[in-house]
């Protein structure tokens, strides 16, 4: 079998899903092809971190809130069919109320071609807004999922994969005190030198967040490779954090510092003020 | 299961008697482990503060580790201190020169033999092998070859020749503070960090999936990819270049920062961070790349 074929029938292999012949072509060509055998590994590896992950439940309220749905929706149609008999009386009446002059006739029908524009214009800003709050709950949805994903992430051994966590947590709208929270403790203990310049990165989407603003500047003086404190300095110049001047001064008045990075913090300085 | 090999003292001691004469050669150390569970991939950690690290994959299943002990280099401090002392001894205090005086006067007519404890030490443990040198001690040249798909661990701290790796195709992560670090037919996720030395990697194929990062303050970056990758590269440099020949389909940074305070009275503001995103075949596993001074290369695999 090609290398190709066997792709196409991995998934059914992890799965446990192959007949005999299928199961020991695919496990042949597999002992024989590195590039098959990683595929498959990491492909595996990704199904076990799926299988990890909290199993989604629907909550009460969403069983509350589709029988609420479900009965409005019953109420609507038994209207509409109450509507039907309804009209044939109320044609009469109309009948009767329609004024005979053909200019008060104008009149009326022009009052009600604005009554009805206006209220389809309520209705849809009404009908609107429902659909933005479900998109906002949605959005919610996404973003906890994201949040489990990257803070799991972020615990593992593998530099990879905590470099993965960091990209999660960059890509959560609106991320709560818990992402803010680990990916400082990254930016601060992580031992890994690349991790720690992505968290500075992801840090930057969200410097609007009360929290990471002081949790840079505090960063700052704890910081041991050049590269993060270079980063972590543009990153306060870039954001205009007039609070970080005291930080720099304190900075540039250790012996050990690097000369490029002390080079640059003054330029900072300069910048800030 | 933990397994643990003291590599020290008596053996060497009598081998290194052995050939006084010859005492100006270096010393080798040699040594096999296997893993507890071979049929899985393992790890292999190294960590030591002089010296070079190289690892090449073999088609075994034991990690053969083989150890070569550099002749002992004078620190500053000491090297100073001799200098001092064929000078008469004048920067030394008193009670130091005594001493140094009496110790020559004993050792006269005769000749050296290096008789250090080498201090290396190898654990297993949960299929990960640990490989130390004891800090102080003369800087090692390590040589470890490991089976292919074996995840490794380096950390090489203060030395010119760094770290190098060949046909390793686990996870690889890598930090030097001055040496180079050199990694040939790797394909693993490789996260690789130097102060001063530059980054070279050649990869055979790539790993989909997981991210890769390298970082440098003053040497370059130099990575070799196959020409069908699919790669979104995340670029940052201060004061370097950036060169590549592949098709790079830049994309706009999205890390913008907009200000208005013109409601207040201030003014208005668009910041883009200095970062350059780029896509190769439409993009994929995500390479970071960091350096300050360094040029970054981007080459596509002929």
């Amino acid at each position: 079998m090609k290398c190709e074929q066997i792709r196409e029938k991995s998934a059914d292999y992890l799965a446990g899903e192959l007949d005999e012949k299928s199961l020991s072509e695919v496990r042949v060509h597999l002992a024989h092809c590195p590039a098959c055998r990683e595929e498959l590994e990491s492909l595996s590896a990704i199904w076990t971190k799926l299988g990890v992950l909290p199993k989604e439940q629907p909550s009460g309220s969403l069983r509350i809130r589709f029988y609420e749905m479900l009965e409005a929706y019953k109420k609507g149609t038994e209207k509409d069919r109450d509507k039907i008999s309804l009209g044939q009386t109320l044609s009469y009446w109309f009948g009767r109320l329609m004024p005979r002059r053909p200019a008060y006739q104008i009149a009326l029908s022009l009052i009600l071609i604005a009554a009805g524009l206006g209220g389809g214009f309520l209705l849809s800003v009404r009908s609107r807004s429902a659909a933005r709050t479900e998109v906002t709950g949605l959005r919610g949805e996404v973003d906890d999922m994201r949040r489990i994903v990257a803070v799991s992430l972020l615990k593992q051994a593998s530099p990879s994969e905590r470099l993965m966590g960091v990209s999660w947590s960059a890509r959560i709208d609106r991320p709560g005190d818990e992402i803010i929270q680990t990916l400082l403790e990254t930016l601060n203990r992580d031992p890994n030198v690349n991790v720690r310049l992505a968290a500075v990165d992801a840090l930057y989407l969200f410097y609007d967040h009360p929290e990471v603003k002081a949790g840079l500047i505090h960063s700052l003086a704890g910081q041991t490779s050049p590269l993060v404190q270079l980063s972590l300095i543009n990153l306060l110049v870039e954001i205009r954090e007039r609070r970080a001047v005291e930080a720099l001064e304190r900075l540039i008045q250790d012996e050990k510092l690097n000369p490029k990075v002390k080079k640059r913090a003054e330029l900072g300085l300069t910048q800030l003020s | 299961m933990k397994t643990i090999i003291r590599l020290a003292g008596i053996m060497i001691l009598l081998w290194a008697a052995g050939l006084a004469d010859n005492a100006q050669e270096s010393q080798a150390d040699h040594a096999v482990v296997s893993f507890s569970n071979p049929a899985k991939p393992g790890t292999v950690e190294v960590d030591i503060s002089e010296g070079s690290i190289t690892v090449r994959g073999y088609e075994g299943k034991d990690v053969v580790i083989d150890a070569r002990w550099r002749e002992r280099v004078l620190t500053k401090e000491e090297q100073e201190q001799e200098a001092a002392l064929a000078e008469g001894g004048e920067e030394l205090d008193q009670e130091e020169l005594a001493r140094k005086k009496a110790q020559a006067e004993k050792a006269k007519g005769m000749k050296t033999i290096e008789v250090e404890s080498m201090g290396l030490t190898i654990e297993e443990e949960e299929n990960v092998i640990q490989v130390n040198a004891e800090e102080g001690k003369r800087a090692v040249d390590l040589v470890i070859q490991v089976p292919f798909s074996t995840s490794l661990r380096l950390s090489c701290r203060d030395d010119e020749r760094g770290v190098t790796v060949d046909r390793v195709d686990g996870e690889i992560e890598v930090e030097t503070s001055d040496g180079p670090i050199v990694l040939t037919n790797v394909s693993g996720p490789v996260v690789a960090d130097s102060s001063d030395g530059e980054i070279k990697a050649v990869f055979g194929k790539v790993v989909p999936g997981k991210p890769m990062s390298f970082s440098t303050m003053e040497g370059d970056v130099d990575i070799t990819l196959p020409f069908d990758v699919k790669a979104s590269l995340k670029m940052k440099t201060d004061e370097g270049k950036i060169f590549t020949d592949f098709d790079v389909q830049l994309k706009p940074s999205q890390q913008k920062k907009e200000e208005d305070e013109r409601k207040e009275g201030g003014g208005y503001r668009v910041s883009f961070e200095k970062v350059t995103l780029g896509l190769i075949n439409g993009g994929g596993v995500e390479i970071q790349i960091t350096t300050y001074e360094g040029n970054v290369y981007i080459r596509k695999a002929k």
